[in-house]
């Protein structure tokens, strides 16, 4: 992102400049939550930057937006509170076809990724699975639990990370979690 | 879009809207068991529970499938179509059932009444649905379109006495209505 800003729908946010290669980390912090999730939407190709220049791999999500989807996987910072295995397992099933890969094996990855997410309540648990369905290069968190922080970088691995946060001390976890993950 | 992708976008959005099927088909047998002669109570009706249907579709209803649609790797118009057919099932849905309450209450020409209900009910839909990505006066004025749709409908079925004519309509509209619906999902930025 290379001054980057969001200026329409009553919300302004940037400019933001970052740079992030497979195995980084960045954590940025912002000062409202609304400017955190445009950041971290931004960040995933999801909302069009309306100034500067966001490239996701060497795509614009202005002009080639679902390459850039194909790319980033967003997870949002809201809890995903499922009933039963079987919701959960429909659930990654409606992602696999969303990003057409294989239902089976996605479902079985995400019960592996759901067990090295052990002590993560399963709400949060399961957005980041169900994220990590389509193997991304690049995993958005907007305003994750700093709570989970090591857990959460572990199990994303070596790709690189974006995460939009309210307070520094979150930021900081997760740094501190980026540096002590293993290099790509 | 994949058929997959298409066919899991409609059967989770279905899923999430059951109750509001029930709902629709129950209030759609009820008047049609009440009001079974006529044209206008199958078209007006079905049409004001379609543009209904439409307007609970907004954005943040269903927040985790809209994000999950947002982020996926889909065109504007390829997911405008998929998010259309909902509504427009739960519409048809609900006109099968007035017809059906009506014939039961003695309505003798039941598969001309639900071809004029149905042929209104599928553009008001569609055309309902850009309301629900828009707001303030934009809003108003497409439920208002929506309602002008219905009642040209209504005319040219009962007073030109023209089913094909209302086809007709209905398909240009359907068709328009639908287009503009992707071209601003294309544009929608979703906060």
């Amino acid at each position: 992102m290379r001054e980057a800003s969001f200026d329409a729908s009553g919300a302004a946010v940037g400019p933001i400049t970052l740079d992030v290669h497979s195995g980084e980390g960045v954590a940025r912090v912002f000062g409202g939550s609304r400017e955190a999730t445009i950041a971290a939407m931004l960040a995933a190709g999801i909302v069009k930057a309306t100034g500067g220049s966001v490239l996701i791999d060497q795509y614009d999500p202005r002009v080639q937006s679902a390459h850039c989807k194909r790319i980033a996987a967003f997870v949002p910072h809201a809890p995903l509170p499922l009933p039963d295995e079987a919701e959960f397992e429909r659930y990654i099933a409606y992602r696999a076809a969303l990003w057409d890969v294989d239902s089976m094996r996605a479902i079985a990855q995400a019960k592996l990724l759901l067990e090295r997410l052990d002590g993560v309540h399963e709400a949060f648990a399961y957005p980041l699975a169900g994220a990590l369905v389509a193997a991304p290069q690049l995993v958005v968190l907007d305003r994750p639990q700093p709570a989970y922080a090591r857990q959460i970088v572990a199990a994303i691995g070596p790709r690189a990370i974006v995460s939009t946060h309210l307070s520094a001390a979150a930021a900081e976890a997760f740094s501190d979690a980026e540096r002590s993950r293993a290099p790509a | 879009m994949t058929q997959r992708a298409f066919f899991a976008i409609v059967g989770a959005r279905l899923r999430g809207e059951s109750r509001s099927l029930a709902y629709a088909c129950a209030a759609a047998a009820v008047v049609g068991f009440v009001q079974p002669h006529g044209l206008a109570g199958p078209i007006f009706f079905c049409s004001l529970l379609g543009i209904v249907i439409a307007l609970i579709q907004s954005p943040g209803r269903f927040a985790h499938l809209d994000l999950c649609e947002q982020s996926a790797p889909l065109y504007g118009r390829e997911l405008a179509r998929a998010k259309a057919l909902v509504p427009c099932i739960v519409a048809t849905l609900a006109t099968a059932a007035y017809c059906v309450a009506a014939e039961a209450a003695g309505l003798r020409d039941l598969a001309t009444t639900f071809v004029a209900a149905f042929a209104a009910v599928i553009p008001v839909t569609l055309t309902a649905l850009s309301a629900t990505i828009r707001t303030g006066t934009w809003q108003l004025l497409y439920v208002a379109m929506a309602c002008a749709v219905s009642a040209i409908a209504f005319a040219l079925v009962v007073v030109a006495g023209s089913v094909p004519a209302e086809l007709g309509f209905a398909a240009l509209v359907s068709f328009f209505a639908l287009r503009q619906y992707g071209e601003a999902l294309a544009r929608y930025d979703p906060v």
